[in-house]
């Protein structure tokens, strides 16, 4: 709830923006000509007045387009948060925009002519195969929320990380896409209005329809049963509508961050409790945030070389307002959560496991070292070329000490919060670094690696601080520790589309470090790193008692004579701190950090001890075969490690889940 | 990391001194050392270096080179040296070249890259001299650099006087300003201004840049189509267009409403690498000057 003496109900919030944004309008066409000329430009253009045609040609179908697009995720937004029950989810949560994103670049470098077919297709089919893809994964567990959110993440991730993959190699190809990727709203003409809006009101006709089953699922799983409602179907129609309405907008004017997540939260948290009220004020309020936001920006972006794409500039706005937020939220501990431990399956003996594990270490840290392409195709070193290892030494041992710390602080983080979605990088401690890093670029060109060190440290403790900062009061309640990092994470991936959409030629510098590559380590950095990992690792156990208490709610952990808030501040600095080193090392994609947790439980290490260890192995063979792997495949050009191994890891993660 | 606990330094110094060791000791397998093999990063220096007759043994890229270059060609028995981010170490230790050339966009590729051979940084586009002076410079260094002085001062003096010819035929063709786009997609483009080479070649000959904005350090500004409309000019469209954007264009009604479309008398160029060095402005002096006669004589 806003505890400020003027309640800001639903009702008066838009009644707010609305005349925000009609000020800043009417300015705008005050400004290029005379009021009434400008809505004249609306129907009847003047073909020799340049103004006017900008007005008709640019101009208002802009405007249509950002408030269609606004309500249009407003409304998938709603659906989303309503079907997976979980504030953090939003319309990109199911992989939709990466995987149109996805689906534009393949279409693009390897089959140009679906594009005869229009754009739009392209997208939506990527958006499609995606959410399919999705779907499969967690269609034998009826679409629980939890398992629908873990799929939609790890396709997600895996997009991105082809996309990535992708733009690394044909940056120059694919730049037009990038702008796309930040979400512009220029138009030039009113076609794009003409896709949208029929689609749009068939989205919100099929939600109204929908608007009593979707409401029993504020209930939990067994009462909605109990109702005789299908469960799987009501999901499976109220996703499948939301990601038709995001695949729409997405399709049209490119990914727009934030809208969709924060429409349905600031609603909500302004009062409107039940869904029919969200569903009404949340699409309005989306769109009239939306187009607010593009309206400054026209006014505020005109003097520079490069444009602002309004969609990462929503997510950056957002951050702030999302951070604002965090302490007003009613958040409380204890929602109802699927039970994700029930499901996995505890190996009988732990020990023998890691021993196995140990031993494909080592085979994997031979095999990297000994064995790649030279100018003679493969071979193995012999005596006469070990000074190949002067290269090789220092990535393995990088690669493997980065995928431990990135494994460790993932366990830690998500025994902490209880969340399977929590990762390092959710954490916004990557983010973090990784804006200072960017910045560093930048603005300091040729820095030192020392000097970049400093700056990425500086990055990881503001984020770190803001996070003490705002959840000191709370305890360090997970939700809110979350939504904390989400905020900080949504800034950076604002800060970098616009940085790549600019499409300055130091970008490449910025994807080919953001892919996370053991490229740039030397043989001091890297003994540093090993060596601190090793030590994290040992210093995470004695915290294993911990990690099997907190997860089981603050109730039971304050009985079993733990101080809750110490105890999250202490395993919260160790996260910091781990995640700040690799990310130094190996860039931000931190996916081991998601993954090995999850791979050590779904191997059977259950309890936190184990996990702590499991996890610490996991990461650290898939990092080496990461990285041997992204040496070899497109030999003489290397995928970073960080890329390779969410391909490698999301892989075995979708198996994994395939078969719960 | 800032404070390194004194037993990692001893492990690193005798791990490093066993590398050392190895390296010492063994005989240094495959290829000889290459005593003028010169390796360029940046594609601008490789093109320049072809032009002066000395071309690189290794290149990065060198496919994209040829699809976003085009010409000079470098020759066939260059080595692909990878990414032009991360340029693959162990083949750039094969090859074992006397010095590696990067643009400072990639300086932070030194310290690896000075364990190899000696790094040369050589700095062009950074929007402090007029770019056609630092381009004649940067000529001039590569030159010294490769023993080519003669030839450097020939590529100079022959892209001038070309230039200076090209300069005269225009006078007498019509003198409209110039828009010098490249196309994003249909909806955005990359306008060439102030600091960028086609403004650079547009100024020896005497053609006039309609596009008066402000651009960044390599000569561009990312523009909406609707920053197009109010310009008076003739547009000038560098290819290639991205995939769909021709036909999408076709229902784009700002587009069609540009002036130079209204008219159908934009330019269209066959590919130019933007951000190159003499040969690039050369090659991109000759597309214009043919397009601009053969538009002059229909």
């Amino acid at each position: 709830m806003l505890d400020i003496p003027y309640r800001l109900t639903p009702p008066r919030l838009c009644l707010i923006f609305s005349l925000f944004a009609l000020g800043l309008a009417g300015l705008a066409l005050q400004h290029a000509s005379p009021l009434s000329t400008g809505l004249e430009a609306l129907f009847a253009p003047d073909a020799g007045n340049a103004t006017q045609l900008v007005l008709h040609y640019g101009w208002w179908p802009r405007l249509t387009i950002a408030l269609l697009a606004g309500a249009g995720l407003g409304l998938a937004g709603v659906l989303m948060q309503q079907v997976l029950r979980n504030p953090l989810a939003a319309p990109t949560t199911l992989g939709v925009a990466s995987g149109a994103n996805l689906g534009l670049m393949v279409a693009t470098l390897m089959a140009p002519w679906l594009f005869d077919f229009g754009r739009e297709w392209v997208a939506l089919a990527g958006g499609g195969l995606a959410m399919g893809l999705v779907f499969l994964l967690s269609w034998r567990r009826g679409l629980a929320p939890m398992v629908v959110v873990l799929a939609g993440l790890v396709v997600n991730l895996y997009a991105g990380a082809l996309g990535m993959a992708l733009l690394l190699f044909h940056q120059e190809t694919l730049k037009g896409l990038l702008i796309w990727g930040a979400g512009s709203l220029s138009q030039s003409g009113w076609d794009g209005v003409g896709f949208l809006w029929p689609r749009l009101v068939v989205g919100a006709v099929l939600a109204a329809i929908m608007l009593r089953p979707l409401a029993i699922l504020d209930l939990d799983d067994a009462n909605a049963r109990s109702l005789g409602v299908s469960l799987k179907s009501v999901r499976l129609a109220g996703l499948g509508l939301g990601v038709f309405l995001t695949a729409c907008v997405v399709s049209v004017v490119g990914v727009i961050g934030f809208i969709g997540l924060a429409a349905p939260a600031i609603v909500r948290l302004s009062g409107a409790r039940r869904l029919s009220q969200r569903l009404v004020w949340a699409p309005l309020l989306g769109a009239l945030l939306l187009a607010s936001t593009d309206l400054l920006l026209q006014r505020f972006s005109g003097a520079l070389p490069t444009l602002i794409p309004t969609g990462a500039t929503t997510a950056a706005l957002g951050a702030p307002l999302l951070l604002w937020l965090i302490p007003r939220l009613g958040l409380h501990g204890g929602n109802p959560v699927s039970g994700q431990h029930a499901i996995m399956r505890r190996h009988p003996a732990p020990e023998r496991l890691a021993m196995v594990l140990s031993g494909v270490l080592v085979l994997a840290a031979i095999m990297a070292l000994m064995t790649g392409q030279g100018a003679d195709g493969w071979q193995w070193l012999g005596p006469s070329q070990w000074s190949t290892l002067e290269w090789r030494l220092p990535r393995l041992l990088a690669a493997a000490g980065s995928g431990i710390m990135l494994a460790v602080a993932g366990t830690l983080i998500q025994r902490l919060t209880a969340n399977p979605m929590a990762s390092p990088e959710v954490l916004g401690i990557s983010g973090g670094t990784a804006i200072a890093l960017i910045g560093a670029m930048y603005f300091l060109p040729g820095a030192s690696h020392l000097t970049m060190i400093g700056i990425g440290t500086l990055g990881a403790l503001a984020v770190l601080g803001l996070l003490v900062l705002l959840n000191h009061r709370s305890g360090f309640l997970p939700e809110r520790l979350l939504l904390t990092g989400v905020a900080v994470t949504a800034l950076f991936d604002a800060l970098r589309a616009i940085v790549l959409a600019g499409g300055d030629p130091r970008g490449q510098q910025v994807i080919a470090w953001l892919s996370g590559s053991t490229y740039y380590v030397d043989l001091t950095t890297a003994v540093i790193v090993a060596a601190g990992a090793l030590l994290a690792a040992l210093a995470a156990r004695p915290f294993a008692r911990w990690l099997d208490i907190l997860p089981l709610g603050t109730p039971t952990a304050r009985g079993l004579g733990i101080h809750i808030g110490q105890a999250r501040l202490l395993l919260l600095g160790l996260v910091a701190l781990l995640t700040a080193c690799a990310t130094l090392v190996v860039g931000p994609l931190s996916f081991v950090g998601l993954l090995a947790p999850h791979m050590a439980r779904l191997m059977g290490f259950a309890r936190g001890r184990s996990q702590l260890m499991g996890a610490a192995l996991v990461g650290a063979v898939l990092m080496t075969i990461a990285d041997w792997l992204g040496r070899q495949l497109l030999y003489p050009e290397e995928l970073p490690a960080g890329l390779v191994a969410s391909l490698v890891g999301g892989a075995y993660f979708m198996w994994g889940l395939r078969r719960l | 990391m800032p404070t390194v606990p004194l037993f990692l330094h001893t492990v690193c110094r005798w791990i490093r001194r066993f590398t050392l060791l190895w390296i010492t000791l063994l005989p240094t397998s495959g290829v000889l050392a290459n005593d003028d093999a010169i390796a360029a990063i940046d594609w601008t220096l490789a093109e320049t270096l072809v032009a002066l007759d000395a071309p690189p043994a290794g290149v990065a890229q060198v496919d994209a080179y040829h699809a976003w270059v085009g010409e000079p060609e470098l020759p066939d028995d260059v080595v692909d040296l990878g990414l032009r981010t991360q340029p693959n170490l162990e083949r750039l230790s094969e090859l074992d070249p006397s010095r590696i050339l990067i643009s400072p966009m990639f300086a932070g590729l030194t310290p690896k890259l000075s364990r190899i051979a000696e790094v040369e940084t050589l700095d062009f586009y950074n929007g402090e001299r007029e770019l056609w002076d630092q381009l004649v410079a940067l000529t001039h260094r590569l030159g010294d650099m490769v023993d080519q002085e003669a030839e450097a001062d020939a590529l100079i003096e022959r892209t001038e006087t070309r230039l200076e010819r090209q300069r005269q035929t225009l006078s007498s063709t019509d003198d409209r300003p110039l828009l010098m786009i490249q196309l994003m997609d249909e909806r955005h483009a990359r306008v060439f201004g102030d600091h960028s080479l086609l403004q650079a070649v547009t100024d020896r000959l005497e053609l006039e840049n309609a596009w008066q904005g402000t651009t960044n350090a390599w000569g561009f500004s990312l523009v909406g189509l609707e920053d197009l409309m109010g310009i008076e000019a003739r547009l000038v469209v560098i290819k290639p267009l991205p995939v769909g954007v021709k036909a999408r264009l076709a229902d784009s009604g700002l587009w069609q409403q540009l002036p130079s479309v209204k008219r159908d008398d934009v330019i269209w160029l066959d590919p130019v690498w933007t951000f190159g060095a003499l040969p690039s402005a050369q090659r991109f002096a000759d597309l214009l000057t043919e397009a601009l006669e053969d538009a002059d004589r229909a």
